[in-house]
């Protein structure tokens, strides 16, 4: 229902304030429909994520069923954690403000509804088709291209709903909060559609059109974009919002306020390559992806003093307040996490934290922290108002808060403790100039007591979410739901004119959203083009090397169900350049290397070791047991049986819309190749499976563990040798 | 154009350029901020605290 139906279906007003002022209703459904829906997605997202805590000790636990291994639900965990759990406390909360900053209903009921069940809808096709293995690889972007346009579509109608809203406003300025929100629609559009771009081979399969190093640049602006316009910008809207009014304080600087919006959104869309350093990324694009994410404190800061000292005067309230508690809580967690991010930037900090524990105990201090603490302060916040009572138990939110702090302190800590354990141990060397740890199970033996006391942090934040939830439920019973909330507010029109306000003075900007809309743009705009498009265009980028061929049938067969499998969640496949790297797992990896992979599968965690240069290094029937069973091989390891793999037939159907799609993108795979492919991909697998015959392994070659091994054993090798016959050489 | 782009060099000015990109914005946005006006800025800074509506204040003050 639009606002001119609501204003219809009133009373007129009396006749002295019938120009001036006008009646209309808060929707207050849409808000509700997004808070259930917050808890609900937390708690699944949340129980998805302690299943994979408790695999990482104990593999045995996914009960050897495809759809819950590992490297499949850790996808499942990430999106609804991001998507689903922060996505609608994030909208939950500007469904609330915004109409209130705006004194306006929202532009369109419709368009409200039509956002919260197509979002929701995307989240459950997310949790259908990623344990089916239908996944990009590619982290925080991971759903396949029918479900990408979905969220294109979706994500058009909640911008459309929120300009639309903002357009049709009574209040002349808009309020800090509304400046993020928009920056936030923007540039989520802009990093969802570019990193997106994928050339499909199938309903559920496509291949990013780039390749290598450019999508590894691609991927991590946007990765790291996510972090910074989905978790970070709406959230620092809704602080803007809700902290002043649990607080019952006016936002302590609104001048530091503007400062803070402009220098961060143009900040930090330039700090996406601090994920590649060291890599085979040009230096140039890791240098400034270092500069400025160390910049980036200082907006950050800024965000975080504001926040605190909106409290100043109002520190009594937080004492017996659960709200404000929660709110403290994530507000320093946001200013632990955004000074820790930029440290992890730096180079030399970044080689030793980089694939360890040390990143997943930072992503969790501001997930749990920030995120989660804000999530459930506006949560507690918006029950008793949208249902005219008072929080079933005080006591029990403030039970819930101190649970939570402590479940932090037991996730966050063990894991600094393993990740700076794993960094050290894998670059220790012996007086003699050996590896201290050869072993890779060395090292994960070491940190697997770390893995079981952060199952112990993950379970009591779910209780503290469960009491929560259940205190929501009580305060929902006890009050009554109000659907609408009858407000007036002087129309836009019969306000009286302000004074001049001088062109391009701030309070002028804040008068003109489109024009704010698009100075905003360009601010994002900026830094994604600079770093992106000479990766792109300049060939000097990437240098080329004559051996590295594209993938032949069967070892691209292999590579798309290593995709399936989710490998890359536990296996990097970049060396970096340093002798502890290069002892242990061979040359450094090179930008040439990757020109083919479509999607570039370069990794951000060893879970196991790296394998980009594995290729070779076993035979294949190592490969073969070590898959059917790892601790066959390895004993000790944690990384799950993969049995199905040599029992299920390998699907050649696709493979000729596979090869056509990575034509498509610029793999040069000759013409016609599709015809003459199946004829090689069954020669190599008949010789694979003669080498495990040689090996006492009996195996069909027609099994998909067959292509899995040619991928394996191709990893890392085209540099090793002279230049190599390519695929479908010899036509 | 293609070819002028693609012959680009001295990629090692982009960080200059860059940092310099930065503190136009950073100074633009200061100069900004400061020469606004103390009552807009309080009126600005308080607009969160202006949309209760009364009749849910008094049926629901202090929610917890």
């Amino acid at each position: 229902m639009m606002n001119a139906e609501a204003t219809r279906q009133e009373p007129p007003p009396p006749p002295d304030r019938a120009a001036a002022v006008e009646t209309f209703r808060y929707d207050n459904r849409i808000v509700r429909a997004f808070a259930i829906a917050t808890v609900v997605w937390g708690v699944i997202g949340m129980t998805a994520g302690l299943t994979l805590a408790l695999q990482l000790f104990f593999p045995a636990a996914n009960l050897d069923w495809p759809m819950v291994t590992f490297g499949r639900l850790r996808p499942v965990h990430t999106n609804a954690m991001v998507f689903a759990f922060v996505g609608n406390g994030m909208f939950m909360g500007i469904y609330y403000s915004l109409q209130r900053l705006c004194k306006a209903r929202m532009f369109s009921d419709k368009l409200s509804w039509f956002h919260f069940w197509g979002w929701n809808a995307i989240i459950v096709a997310a949790a259908i088709t990623l344990p089916l293995g239908f996944t990009t690889s590619k982290e925080y972007a991971e759903l396949e291209w029918p479900v990408k346009i979905a969220i294109g579509v979706v994500w058009l109608a909640f911008t459309a709903n929120l300009l639309g809203t903002i357009v049709q406003r009574r209040e002349k300025h808009l309020y800090v909060s509304i400046w993020f929100y928009i920056a936030t629609a923007l540039t989520v559009a802009i990093l969802h559609i570019v990193n997106g771009l994928e050339v499909p081979a199938g309903l559920w399969k496509g291949y990013s059109i780039y390749a290598g190093v450019q999508d590894a640049l691609v991927q991590w602006w946007y990765g790291h974009n996510a972090v910074a316009f989905f978790l970070t910008t709406p959230y620092l809207g809704l602080m803007y919002y809700f902290l002043p009014k649990a607080a019952n304080r006016p936002v302590f600087s609104y001048r530091l306020s503007i400062i803070h919006f402009w220098a961060l959104i143009f900040i930090y869309i330039w700090a996406g390559p601090h994920h590649l350093l060291y890599t085979a990324l040009p230096d140039w694009a890791q240098s400034l992806g270092m500069v400025f994410s160390i910049m980036l404190v200082a907006p950050s800061w800024g965000g975080m003093l504001n926040g605190l000292l909106t409290l100043r005067g109002a520190w009594d309230k937080v004492q017996q307040d659960p709200v404000l508690k929660f709110m403290v809580g994530a507000v320093t967690a946001y200013g632990m996490a955004t000074l820790e991010g930029p440290a992890l930037a730096v180079k030399t900090v970044n080689s030793l934290s980089h694939y360890t524990d040390w990143t997943i105990a930072h992503v969790h201090t501001a997930a749990l922290g920030w995120n989660g603490l804000l999530t459930f302060s506006v949560l507690y916040w918006l029950f008793p108002r949208l249902y005219r009572v008072k929080l079933w138990s005080v006591k029990l939110a403030n039970i819930h808060f101190w649970i939570a702090l402590l479940a932090m302190a037991f996730y966050v800590v063990p894991m600094y403790i393993a990740g700076i354990t794993e960094g050290k141990m894998w670059s220790k060397f012996t007086a003699d100039g050996f590896l201290q740890y050869p072993n890779f199970l060395q090292i994960v033996q070491q940190v697997i007591p770390f893995y079981q006391l952060r199952a112990v942090g993950g379970s009591l934040y779910i209780l503290g979410v469960w009491l929560m939830a259940y205190n929501l439920w009580r305060t929902a019973r006890a009050g009554q739901f109000a659907p609408e909330e009858e407000v007036q507010a002087a129309s836009f029109r019969a306000q009286p004119a302000a004074r001049l306000e001088p062109a391009f003075s701030h309070r002028w900007l804040e008068s003109k959203p489109m024009l704010l809309t698009g100075l905003a743009l360009i601010a994002v705009l900026i830094g994604g083009m600079i770093e992106i498009i000479p990766m792109i265009v300049i060939k000097e980028n990437v240098p080329t090397i004559s051996s590295v061929q594209p993938y032949t049938a069967l070892e691209l067969l292999g590579r798309d169900i290593y995709i399936r499998e989710g490998c890359m969640g536990c296996h990097s496949q970049m060396i970096r350049p340093f002798r502890h790297e290069t002892e242990r797992y061979g040359e450094y990896s090179k930008a040439g290397e990757f020109v083919y992979d479509h999607p570039f599968l370069w990794g951000s965690k060893r879970i196991g070791p790296d394998l980009q240069r594995i290729g070779g290094k076993y035979p294949d029937a190592w490969h073969y047991n070590h898959l059917d069973d790892p601790r066959s091989t390895s004993p000790g390891s944690i990384m799950p049986r993969f049995p199905w793999l040599g029992a299920q037939p390998l699907d050649t159907a696709p493979l000729p819309a596979r090869i056509g799609a990575l034509r498509r993108v610029g793999v040069p795979y000759p013409p016609g190749y599709e015809s003459k492919a199946p004829a090689e991909l069954n020669q190599q697998a008949a010789k694979i499976a003669a080498n495990l015959a040689a090996g006492s392994v009996k195996a069909q070659p027609d099994r998909e563990i067959i292509a899995v091994i040619a991928y394996l054993q191709r990893l890392g090798t085209d540099i090793k040798s002279a230049p190599a016959p390519a695929a479908g050489a010899g036509n | 154009m293609s070819q002028l782009i693609d012959k680009l060099g001295g990629l090692e000015a982009f960080g200059i350029f860059s940092l310099c990109l930065f503190a136009a914005v950073f100074t633009a946005s200061m100069i900004l901020a400061f020469c606004l006006k103390k009552p807009f800025l309080k009126n600005m800074g308080a607009l969160p605290l202006e949309d209760e509506p009364a009749k849910a204040e008094s049926k629901n003050s202090p929610p917890l």
